[in-house]
């Protein structure tokens, strides 16, 4: 594209007034390529992104709705109509609604304190500390440990008899936990597993925000006497906003989601002899590749993304209400740019 | 609360003097002044001890013998095997152990590459420009999210059994060329990073929208874009479940290759965790690559002019 | 790095990833056309799981006899994961020439019997009548080719019974044990009696053993589901749970913790087939004390086995089911037993003197094919196994494991069993 020489600012219908006053030069034939140029060229970003998602994104979810209201046989790929049957079948196992308190409470346990401590660890690696590099990448070590390798560490951790702990528990004279029987503690220990694993991504995430923050403003309110905690509560978390809001959307949507934990937590895979730690996508999984099931999963797959929405909106409007956006560069809110000063 | 100035910014272009050889560390240490506190290494100490355990705990099981796993009183000192236990996984003829890694090498870089690149373009659409119906689309892309894949694999090798492209390695890397995710993350990362002063900065100077995305998109999404090349790189790289239904046994993925270590009645963890840490190398490496990119932003600075 | 390379950097990532996407779009996947010159080269892919003893030796025997054939052995790490692929790709392409299934998914894979070849008349006849039966459809079609079946005798630890009071050579436990559920209950007590701890490894594995002596468990051939009016499931559930259960170390096998106590003495005998004697020997490699005896309550009873089936739309079925009737040929047969343990399922096989004079190194010399070769004999009841069979067999183990583990006590669990059966 060349450059065009316009000294109009952007003004397409949907932009923000320009700030400060400048006059409009007049309309020629470059300033109507630059109109096109704003005006359609945003859809040629997004559109290598949307027509390969059609194919390989949509189409699978699409298919996914319309198998949901089928009795599917998958090796003849075909299905005879039943409405919402599956859907019906569904909310009236006791299996579901087990797994679907099991799936709050390991959402619950896990994405808080998991959150919480991203934000800290993001907050001390944004400081001054040598070897950053080596710091920064040991923190998503976690992250990158095969399935298979988590799961037989922390079984081992975990076991009844013979596990890590329990054998700690014993040797200061407490009680062994019945990891696997009781459903408390086997959330608290896939929560464990699923902090284990996402925290350090969490805290990278957050870190690339904060290291985006211009470092005058931690300067200036030094200057003006703020100290550490201060200038995280006013600086910090304002200017993190839209990126707090990526956390903790992608948070609740993982976690409602948590799969690879349960799964692996004991070697049936089944979410325990009384459902004590299944979870909804777990469930899923064993209708829909255990039964080959595929209607009845595809339906339990749309509740769930029904719940998510749900619980993601929520937490969208929590966060916002929570997060002031004084310090942030996003989007100017009409209330907000009163604020601002140039 | 005091007002907060305009932010001062720089973007560090050719045309300054001495900007390739302004050091990063300086440049925050003079600002930042005082360097971290006992407290902050100490804390990260425990952070990091907890990431290290499980690795260690692997390489003792992975140094040892089919029994190391099951022995109550296991020494937490390495046994001598390590090396034997990996040669045994690489040169496991079942196990195509050079190629699988070539192949996870090869379609992990092409998925992280093309995530990384839609990504920025879109995101930074999303983030920055001005269209109509935005708000809805990125509502509905976010929303995608929210579907689970367990299911996905069902159409998805219908439509590549279709095309005929089961077997090949191609219907790894399409399927996973775009991610919702990595749009989210860009948009959200952009919108919060660039100020619209410095895009309007740009359009004053007379650049058009391509070039304002090349010179201050790009360059701002420089630390975001390395995350996401990282992450998407380690779940393309872990991903089992797909490459193991579309790819043929000849020409497999290496968690694929590996899980074949565990086919047996009865499993040697020793050789199982030795495979395992042994496709954990080539991540590590990455993550030396990639770590540079994240250690400073680049917008720090004043704004020009 | 600074910015500009960094972008051209990008764009050089960017532009080596659309090229690679386009080639490796080009390249497409090779598919066989099918030919029907007999010596045209063809290479015919086997795909099994866990450990079917088919050796590369063995298969060069075959490539030698046939040189035009080229054999590619895929293997998948269990059964569960073979079994997504299967049933993924049956009737469609990417299915192996020829596929093992395992018996606990092949009454699934029986529904759809019309999209699997049919084993050549030659073979009809080389198996045990009810490991054919078992791949036969409704058309009487034969659509499996037997490869394995499980026998079970019991191994025991032979240090541990001594130490309990108990006889402890093979023989007098063969005495011992011989007779009925009953029987092997008492002799459990016995020993927890005399020492504190379980005899038995695992109550879910009685329950198979039990539930794999009844013919019609869970639903009749008709299709009618009986399994919560059964009595003989109800006495079944009640035996494990009233007798199994308190001398059981654990619920369920498989475990990390169950694989470690072959070795550490928690329990001291179990139900074993042929196959289990590799998981004793692999867990418990510096134990001298496990043996086997030649017997079991009731006489017999089969755990496990698997078929070979060739699909119907492959690309070279002529030549994959003369392969496949090689595979599981008594000659071969004999071989396998001896590479991995598989106790062969050919009549003819079983009295092969390769399996008739084998003997176990581990298990003190037993003569294991003889061992397994009179269990065998001694089964005399095939359950009936359908498509949904372990659904309701993985529910009732589930009911067990619940009073195992203290949830819900014996009548309670027995009633979620039959809700859950209900929704089914």
């Amino acid at each position: 594209m060349t450059a065009t020489d316009t000294r109009r600012p952007p003004t397409s219908s949907d932009s923000p007034p320009p700030r400060g006053e400048r006059a409009p030069r007049v309309l020629s034939f470059s300033h109507k390529l630059s109109r096109w140029d704003l005006k359609f060229s945003p859809y040629l970003y997004i559109s290598p992104f949307f027509i390969l998602f059609a194919i390989v994104g949509l189409f699978p979810i699409a298919f996914t709705a319309v198998i949901s209201f089928q009795e599917w046989d998958l090796v003849r790929n075909s299905g005879t109509f039943v409405g919402f049957d599956q859907y019906i079948w569904i909310l009236g196992q006791p299996q579901f609604w087990t797994a679907l308190r099991n799936t709050f409470s390991i959402f619950l346990l896990s994405s808080v304190p998991q959150l919480i401590l991203a934000i800290f660890i993001a907050a001390m690696l944004d400081r001054n500390i040598r070897a950053k590099t080596f710091w920064r990448m040991s923190v998503l070590l976690p992250f990158v440990m095969a399935p298979v390798a988590v799961a037989l560490i922390f079984s081992n951790m975990f076991g009844d008899n013979h596990g890590l702990v329990n054998n700690v528990l014993t040797n200061i004279g407490l009680n062994p936990i019945p990891w696997h029987k009781d459903p408390f503690w086997s959330h608290i220990a896939i929560a464990t597993m699923v902090n284990f694993r996402w925290t350090g991504y969490n805290a990278l995430i957050l870190l690339a925000a904060m290291q985006a923050v211009p470092r005058e403003y931690y300067e200036a309110a030094t200057v003006d006497g703020a100290n550490a905690f201060r200038q995280f509560w006013s600086i910090t978390l304002p200017s993190l906003r839209p990126t707090l809001i990526f956390v903790i959307i992608t948070a609740t949507i993982g976690g409602l989601q948590i799969f690879d934990e349960p799964r692996m937590f004991d070697n049936t895979g089944e979410g325990g002899p009384a459902q004590q730690w299944l979870t909804i996508t777990l469930y899923l999984y064993n209708i829909g590749w255990g039964e080959f099931n595929f209607g009845r999963a595809a339906a339990l797959a749309w509740i769930l993304f029904i719940i998510i929405l749900l619980i993601g909106l929520i937490n969208l409007f929590i966060t916002r209400r929570l997060v002031r956006d004084e310090g942030g560069r996003g989007e100017i809110t009409p209330r907000r740019r009163k604020r601002v000063q140039r | 609360m005091t007002s907060l100035s305009s932010p001062p910014l720089a973007i560090i272009e050719e045309g300054i003097p001495n900007a390739k050889r302004r050091q990063r560390g300086d440049r925050t240490t003079k600002i930042r002044g005082m360097r971290a506190g006992t407290w902050v290494y100490i804390g990260l100490g425990v952070v990091i001890v907890s990431a290290i355990f499980p690795y260690y705990w692997s390489f003792l099981i992975g140094s040892g013998d089919a029994s190391t796993i099951n022995d109550p009183d296991m020494s937490w000192l390495p046994g001598g095997n390590f090396i034997a236990n990996a040669l045994s996984v690489v040169n496991d003829p079942a196990v195509n152990f050079w190629l699988a890694l070539w192949n996870s090498i090869f379609s992990s870089t092409v998925i992280a590459a093309s995530v990384v690149v839609f990504s920025t373009l879109a995101g930074w659409a999303f983030a920055k420009l001005r269209f109509r119906g935005r708000g809805w689309l990125l509502a509905f892309i976010v929303a995608t999210l929210a579907v689970p894949t367990q299911l996905g694999v069902v159409p998805l090798y219908i439509l590549f059994a279709d095309l005929g492209w089961t077997g090949n390695i191609g219907a790894i890397i399409i399927p996973a060329l775009t991610s919702a995710f990595g749009v989210f993350w860009m948009t959200q990362y952009l919108s919060q990073s660039v100020p619209d002063e410095l895009i309007e900065a740009a359009r004053v100077d007379g650049a058009s929208m391509i070039r304002t995305f090349w010179t201050v998109g790009v360059v701002a999404a420089r630390p975001a874009a390395a995350m996401l090349f990282l992450f998407t790189f380690v779940n393309a790289w872990n991903n089992f479940f797909w490459p193991f239904i579309v790819l043929d046994r000849q020409s497999p993925t290496l968690p694929v290759a590996l899980s074949l270590l565990q086919s047996n009645y009865f499993v040697d963890y020793s050789i199982v965790l030795a495979g395992v840490l042994l496709a954990t190398i080539p991540l590590l490496i990455l993550f030396a690559f990639a770590g540079r990119q994240l250690v400073n932003g680049i917008m720090a600075g004043a704004v020009k002019g | 790095m600074n910015s500009r390379a960094f972008r051209r950097g990008a764009v050089a990532v960017a532009a080596f990833s659309a090229s690679a996407i386009v080639l490796a779009g080009c390249a497409g996947s090779s598919g066989d056309t099918p030919s029907s010159d007999p010596n045209e080269e063809i290479t015919l892919t086997l795909a099994t799981f866990n450990n079917f003893g088919y050796t590369d030796e063995l298969l060069q025997e075959y490539m030698d006899e046939n040189p035009n054939v080229t054999i590619v052995h895929n293997k998948a790490a269990e059964s569960g994961d073979a079994r997504a692929n299967y049933f993924q790709k049956l009737g469609k392409e990417g299915l192996a020439d020829i596929e093992a299934v395992e018996i606990d998914w092949f009454a699934e894979a029986m529904q759809y019997s019309d999209l699997l070849a049919e084993v050549p008349e030659s073979a009809k006849g080389r198996w045990l009548d009810w490991k054919e039966a078992g791949a036969t459809d409704g058309d009487g079609r034969l659509v499996g080719f037997g490869t394995d079946i499980g026998p079970q005798a019991i191994c025991y630890r032979a240090d541990l019974f001594e130490a309990a009071g108990l006889a402890s050579t093979p023989d007098e436990v063969a005495t011992l044990f011989d007779g009925d559920w009953s029987n092997f209950f008492d002799v459990a007590d016995q020993y927890k009696t005399a020492t504190g701890k379980p005899m038995i490894d695992a109550a879910n594995s009685v329950l198979q053993g039990i539930v794999n002596q009844i013919e019609y468990t869970y639903t009749e051939p008709d299709g009618t589901v009986i399994a919560t009016e059964n009595p003989e499931i109800e006495d079944a559930y009640n035996l494990v749970v009233e007798r199994a259960v308190p001398n059981s170390a654990y619920s369920g096998q498989w475990s990390d913790d169950w694989n470690a106590s072959m070795a550490n003495g928690e329990f001291a005998a179990m139900l074993c087939p042929g196959w289990m004697l590799g998981v004793i020997s692999g867990n418990a490699p510096d134990v001298t004390g496990w043996e086997v005896a030649d017997v079991f309550p009731n006489g017999g009873a089969n755990w496990g086995g698997s078929y070979l089936t060739v699909p119907a739309n492959g690309a070279n079925v002529d030549a994959a089911l003369a392969l496949a009737d090689w595979l599981t040929a008594p000659e071969q047969q004999a071989k396998t037993f001896v590479n991995a343990g598989q106790f062969p399922s050919a009549i003819e096989a079983q009295s092969d003197p390769a399996i008739t004079d084998s003997t176990n190194e581990y298990f003190n010399n037993a003569p294991t094919g003889e061992i397994f070769a009179a269990r065998s004999e001694a089964i005399t009841v095939t359950p009936f196994k359908d498509a949904n069979y372990f659904k309701y067999h993985d529910a009732l183990q589930n009911a067990v494991n619940r009073v195992f583990d203290g949830l819900e006590d014996q009548t309670t669990s027995w009633n979620t069993w039959v809700a859950e059966v209900e929704a089914f």
